[in-house]
């Protein structure tokens, strides 16, 4: 096994300095190329994690299994370096949602160069995972989001991946430009992992992930087939448009949650309250509209009128 | 009087939030134009000239302008993103969301799809709309009428502005989301201009904006007695294939001389790009071909890729390539 280090991305910057995305590559064999993608949103630290331990599990496989890699394996994990160094969510300067911005274009702006470089580095891969970890306002339970339109062969991977959650979702214009839709979309499946929440890194979840992610790299022929891997622990439920439930807050105040994160929730059971800091009363009550399970929870407080609480599968 | 609100809401220690508006013209009416600026919070030629012309209508209105009669209703906001204002923010400052990507909108949804919501249904149903902006921070543009894959009426009306530049653009994703796009499905005429740098208040440009309303207004009739004597240059139009955006090749320190407006030789000498370092000039950037600079770079940091300047051109440009800034 090789390892190897480059830069899918080099951009001068206007004062001295280069704008660097940079990649680990382990090279095995010649079997399928894999990789995973984080750091899109300067605010979502969950993927470097993951990419982290999956170059710490990599290097310790090159070490006891050498000959265990057949194909290869490319971390970027941080496609909006500038983002992650000046802690924010978008590409600084540019104010740009990089994951809006695709498939990019080489020579347009700096967010599409750096979509544009991605793409290329990315395409033809037999599985993309682009990790993301929320934002900084809601907590997420690890889950894969599948748009319906590729559900055909992303589910049948997602269902490997030990997670909690598969979330399909309709067709939404403007997530045609996410790197996401532009890889699927050219013949390279890519699945969107979403978990944890923004500026924090919650391990559990990364072991969870983990267990999942070697798991369907064998399957691909990534790894070899009788290479011993600790078995998946999770099951997905599978939600979709018609079975979740929004709750959005009815006035402004400090959400204080009464239930844990992924629990089983009844219809009329309280979740928690809206209070104000001016006052010792309830401003208002959350309440489940249906039977289901709490899968995004509110992690920053401070709520406007329509801010995102919860989202509950029905089940 | 009370002054009417597009939207009021809880916030969760200031004051309540709400979105006041200007109804002016004979209530009850379907709008016959409805005017709107400031969904981005620091974009303030508009919100300016917006504030400037209700201040004007509501005196013909109520009869203190005897030279002039209004004939229709007139909907104006000067500003919607009014915390955005407030803080100086382009975005909603509380969840970073950007009010014109959240059309048309959603009435239980979240925040921002809520403003999003109520500008649209009090603004649909005019016959006229029209949504101000003032580009970004980096970039100046010179006030003209932005026309997304228009109709035949709508060229037409654009051209009543009396603007120096209506400009014929496609549309494309981001466009999707905006108030401008929402409008489309919904009957009538609507138009975005583009006047401005965003975080300033620029005089001229504000003067011609200004103008360029009244203008509208005396000739779609809704309001008299206007006089137009000082008549502006000619409109010129310029349809998907006259836009040339110049690109840079090069990062560096970018300075220019040139105004926007001006129309310029093949050849003339656009900007220069230094080494902030060394001091070396890197690059010389010049008109490829003669044009109307419809819109000039204002930040001297540049990137590479970065737009340095649109072009206006009487012929095919050639290049069907639309470089995407943030706007609007
Ligand atoms: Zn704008």
């Amino acid at each position: 096994m090789e390892i190897l280090h480059d830069d899918i991305v080099s951009l001068a910057l206007p004062y001295r300095e280069t704008l660097r995305v940079q990649r680990t590559s382990f090279v095995g064999g010649g079997g399928p190329r894999v990789a995973v993608i984080a750091g899109i949103h300067g605010d979502e630290l969950e993927g470097l994690f993951v990419c982290h331990r999956l170059a710490a599990w990599l290097e310790q496989l090159a070490a006891s299994h050498p000959h265990a890699l057949r194909g290869r394996v490319d971390l970027v994990p941080a496609i909006n370096p500038l983002g992650i160094d000046t802690l924010e969510r978008f590409v600084p300067v540019f104010d740009a949602d990089l994951n809006r911005n695709f498939p990019g274009d080489a020579e347009g702006l700096l967010p599409q160069r750096i979509a544009a470089g991605a793409m290329a580095a990315l395409s033809g891969a037999a599985l993309v995972i682009d990790i993301h970890a929320s934002n900084i306002y809601l907590r997420e339970i690890p889950q894969v989001r599948i748009a319906e339109d590729f559900a055909a062969t992303l589910v049948p991977l997602a269902q490997g991946m030990n997670l909690d959650l598969i979330w399909l979702h309709g067709a939404v214009t403007v997530l045609e430009a996410t790197i996401a839709h532009s890889l699927n979309s050219t013949g390279t499946p890519c699945l969107v992992v979403e978990m944890g929440v923004g500026m924090r890194i919650t391990p559990a979840f990364t072991e969870q992930l983990l267990i999942g992610i070697v798991n369907v790299w064998r399957t691909l022929g990534v790894l070899a087939p009788d290479l011993e891997l600790p078995p998946p622990t999770h099951t997905p439920l599978v939600a979709d448009d018609s079975n979740v439930h929004y709750l959005n807050a009815a006035t402004s105040g400090l959400f204080v949650p009464d239930i844990e994160h992924w629990m089983a929730v009844r219809r009329e059971q309280t979740l928690g309250r809206i209070v104000s800091p001016l006052h010792g009363g309830t401003l208002a009550a959350v309440r489940s509209p249906v039977d289901g399970i709490l899968f995004t929870l509110r992690e920053y407080p401070a709520v406007y009128e329509g801010s995102l609480m919860a989202r509950i599968m029905a089940v | 009087m009370t002054t009417p609100t597009l939207l009021e809401m809880t916030a969760p220690l200031r004051d309540d939030f709400a979105i006041p508006y200007h109804d002016l013209g004979p209530a009850g009416e379907r709008p016959a134009l409805a005017l709107v600026a400031g969904l981005h919070g620091n974009e303030l030629n508009g919100i300016f000239v917006l504030s400037r012309l209700a201040e004007f209508l509501a005196r013909v209105a109520d009869g203190r302008e005897p030279a002039h009669a209004l004939r229709g209703r007139v909907v104006i906001v000067p500003a919607v993103n009014v915390l955005g204002v407030n803080t100086r923010s382009r975005r909603w400052p509380f969840d970073k969301t950007d009010i014109n990507r959240m059309f048309p909108g959603y009435d239980a949804g979240e925040t921002t799809q809520r403003i999003a919501n109520a500008v649209f249904q009090a603004t649909r149903a005019a016959r006229y709309r029209v949504d101000i902006h003032s580009s970004n921070l980096d970039f100046e543009e010179l006030p003209q009428v932005r026309l997304y894959e228009p109709s035949e009426d709508e060229k037409a009306s654009a051209l009543l502005f009396g603007l120096p530049a209506v400009i014929e653009r496609r549309t494309d994703q981001v466009f999707t989301s905006t108030l401008g796009h929402a409008w489309r499905g919904a009957g009538g005429e609507s138009f975005v201009i583009q006047a401005g740098r965003a975080g300033d208040l620029q005089l001229p440009h504000c003067e011609r904006l200004f103008r360029a309303l009244m203008a509208f207004l005396h000739h779609t009739g809704l309001v008299t007695g206007i006089d137009l004597a000082a008549e502006d240059q000619d409109t010129h139009y310029f349809g998907v294939d006259r836009t040339l955006s110049l690109v840079s090749d090069h990062a560096g320190l970018f300075v220019t001389h040139v105004q926007v407006g001006t129309w310029l030789q093949a050849g003339a000498l656009i900007g220069e790009v230094y080494d902030g370092f060394s001091g070396e000039r890197r690059a010389e950037v010049r008109a490829p071909t003669a044009g109307l600079l419809s819109g000039i770079r204002r930040q001297p940091l540049l990137y590479e890729g970065d737009l340095i300047a649109r072009l206006q051109t009487r012929t095919p440009t050639g290049s069907e390539k639309q470089v995407k800034g943030q706007e609007q």
